[in-house]
């Protein structure tokens, strides 16, 4: 059964009283395990794709399945818990809470699970390590690099080991370097876990590290 | 915990506001704790003076006289008050117990004649001050006992029958001075007429001017021979401590009634309309001081989350995708707002004491109260209820103005919140 599905997803936002057609009827099936680029230009509509697969956007038409459940008639509150319980996302920006250390940050989004709390903390010092943070735990967002900061990121999406993570141009803020590792960071795991990954990027050296393309342009998939 | 240590954590990232809205919560809990100790201040000031220059605790008279009295100022008179104030000075909450008569007549200098209103005391208790002190604290406890000031001449002794002192309205009314002979002019208690000649021992004030326009003090034994009775009109009965009255009242009441004393009774708060006056006036304004630093409060913490939510609109958007709920952004802000009035209402506790404490013990000149006399040192205390009421007051209003704001953090969409930079 495909992890996720997109059926004919169509995302209109209104801009005053003109109607701007984000996405023009995306279909889209992804299996448990891949490894997905979403590359395309500026505006064509990935984050948008991103946003709905990720249950925190709603489609103007269309469904919407994770795991085979459609999510429309989920309530706010269902659709927070299945984000928490199946969905691991990692942003442009990092999005580290700042008054939190890395090891907090990490687990913090746990808390929406019923896990023991020495079982959380188990987790969140596994996922550091797994990332090669240990020695950071303390840390706070700010006293930590980039690629670092993005690292920690990845601990925090990867310690509920949920079974897909979303992650919207995870490299754009990086230098090249950082970028390719952190990509190569995401692959192990899609590996060693097989974890389902699908990523935003409009750069070519990330978008040839993926196991399948999907190129959107101007809300279509071409 | 994390959602109750981010929430604090979050205080202290703008330092500079953090500060500000802290100072504002500490500014109404010491203008809070202050005014509450100042009006009290009033309050035990004025009732203790008006007790202790005038009324005393509890004044007993003979049945009907509360009723009657005013027409038939003599017909209702206690012969055997020797021994009720015997009775009356073993309780132990009692101080003392003295006898007054006051009556009514005509004082004369020969050239000028007015009525006048006559106090017959005992002056073993009723004490009257022979200093006149510029140390307003020393003045404010001097009001002791009789409650009177000498302004000049000194106060009649037990055994001058023929001694007199003026209130200080009454004697320029009349134009007369220490060392001045005077008549006084009355009806006895059987309705024949009296006079007596009398000499102006000293001229005095009290807190009250009514008083001092019309009153002069004598001996209870003067009062008696100009009156032509062994009787006396009412008894004033001190206390050790003002909150004592209720239950001495009561403890009276049963005593006289048990033993057949036909005596009526009346506290200082039943006489004394200008304090209840005065405490209904104040407590108003103490309500509407009490409204006001309340909506600055409010207005000032409402604007440090507003700012909060708007600042961190990319944060909330974060949580609220990583699977945080509504309530979980709420209950996020909620825990911020919360400790806010804790740390502002307990930082406010400590600064408003030592506030209190040191302008109390510095003193603030005040100036007379309406229809009184004297300067006096405001000595604001500590209230323990104010400070219950500062704290309770910071962490509501914390509570409350957070409400809105963490409402509003809780509808942003996710998706619209994540693209804010
Ligand atoms: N909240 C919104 N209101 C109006 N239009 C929006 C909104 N969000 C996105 N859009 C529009 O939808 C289209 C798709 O935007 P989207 O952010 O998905 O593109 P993207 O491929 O992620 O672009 P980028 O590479 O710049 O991140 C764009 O034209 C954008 O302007
Ligand atoms: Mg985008």
């Amino acid at each position: 059964m495909a992890i996720v599905s997109l059926d004919n997803v169509r995302k209109e936002y209104l801009l005053g009283k003109t109607a701007l057609l984000a996405l023009k009827g995306i279909s889209l099936k992804v299996e448990q395990g891949e490894f997905i680029a979403l590359a395309g230009p500026s505006g064509s509509g990935k984050t948008t794709v991103l946003n709905i697969i990720g249950c925190f956007d709603k489609p103007t038409s269309g469904s919407v399945s994770i795991e085979g459940r459609p999510i429309t008639e989920l309530s706010n509150n269902q659709l927070a818990q299945l984000r928490a319980d199946k969905i691991g996302f990692i942003f442009q920006g990092f999005n580290l809470l700042p008054v939190l250390t890395a090891l907090e940050n990490i687990e913090y989004p746990l808390l929406n699970r019923n896990f023991l709390p020495s079982e959380r903390l188990r987790r969140a010092k596994e996922a550091l390590e797994n990332v090669g943070l240990g020695k950071f735990a303390k840390h706070k967002p700010l006293e930590l690099s980039g690629g670092q900061q993005q690292r920690v990121a990845i601990a925090r999406a990867i310690a509920g080991q949920p079974q897909l993570i979303l992650a919207d141009e995870p490299t754009a803020n990086l230098d090249h370097k950082t970028g390719t590792e952190i990509l190569a960071l995401m692959k192990k795991i899609n590996q060693e876990k097989k974890t389902t990954f699908i990523f935003s990027t409009h750069d070519q050296k990330i978008m040839d590290m993926a196991d399948r393309l999907i190129k959107i342009w101007d809300g279509e998939i071409i | 915990m994390i959602a109750p240590l981010i929430a604090f954590r979050n205080i202290f990232r703008h330092k500079t506001r953090s500060l500000i809205t802290l100072s504002t919560i500490v500014f109404g809990c010491v203008a809070l704790i202050f005014a509450g100790g100042f009006f009290e201040d009033v309050y035990f000031k004025m009732r203790e003076s008006y007790i202790k220059s005038y009324t005393g605790h509890i004044q007993i008279f003979k049945k009907g006289f509360l009723e009657h009295g005013r027409t038939q100022p003599y017909n209702f008179l206690i012969d055997d008050y020797e021994k009720i104030c015997r009775e009356v000075e073993s309780i132990k909450t009692v101080k003392f117990i003295t006898p007054r008569f006051e009556f009514s007549g005509l004082v004369s200098t020969g050239e000028n004649t007015i009525s006048f209103m006559g106090m017959g005391v005992e002056t073993k208790n009723e004490k009257a001050n022979n200093e006149i002190t510029n140390n307003l604290r020393q003045s404010s406890n001097n009001l002791t006992v009789g409650g009177v000031v000498m302004l000049s001449g000194e106060q009649f002794k037990e055994s001058e029958t023929y001694s007199i002192t003026l209130g200080k309205g009454l004697a320029q009314a009349i134009g007369a001075k220490t060392g001045d002979g005077l008549v006084l002019l009355t009806n006895t208690v059987n309705g024949s007429v009296n006079a007596l000649d009398v000499n102006v021992k000293g001229i005095f004030y009290t807190s009250s001017k009514a008083f001092d326009d019309h009153f002069m003090r004598m001996n209870l034994k003067t009062s008696q021979k100009l009156l032509g009775t062994n009787a006396v009109q009412s008894l004033v009965v001190m206390l050790n401590d003002t909150s004592n009255t209720k239950i001495t009242l009561n403890l009276l009441k049963q005593k006289f009634s048990s033993q057949g004393f036909d005596l009526e009774l009346r506290s200082w708060e039943e006489v004394s309309d200008f304090y209840n006056q005065t405490v209904t006036l104040f407590n108003r304004l103490f309500l509407i001081l009490k409204i006001v630093i309340t909506i600055i409060v409010i207005l000032s913490i409402f604007n440090t989350m507003n700012m909060a939510v708007f600042e961190r609109i990319s944060e909330i958007g974060t949580i609220m995708a990583l699977g945080t709920k509504q309530s979980g952004v709420i209950s996020l802000f909620m825990y911020e707002g919360l400790f806010l009035g804790i740390l502002g209402g307990t930082i406010g506790l400590f600064a408003g004491g030592i506030v209190t404490t040191i302008i109390s013990s510095i003193g603030i000149p005040m100036p007379p109260p309406p229809g009184a006399t004297m300067m006096w040192l405001s000595e604001p205390k500590l209230i323990p209820s104010m400070f219950v009421f500062s704290f309770t007051l910071s962490v509501l209003t914390s509570i409350i103005s957070t409400v809105y704001p963490a409402y509003t953090a809780s509808r942003l969409e996710i998706a619209d919140a994540l693209r804010n930079k």
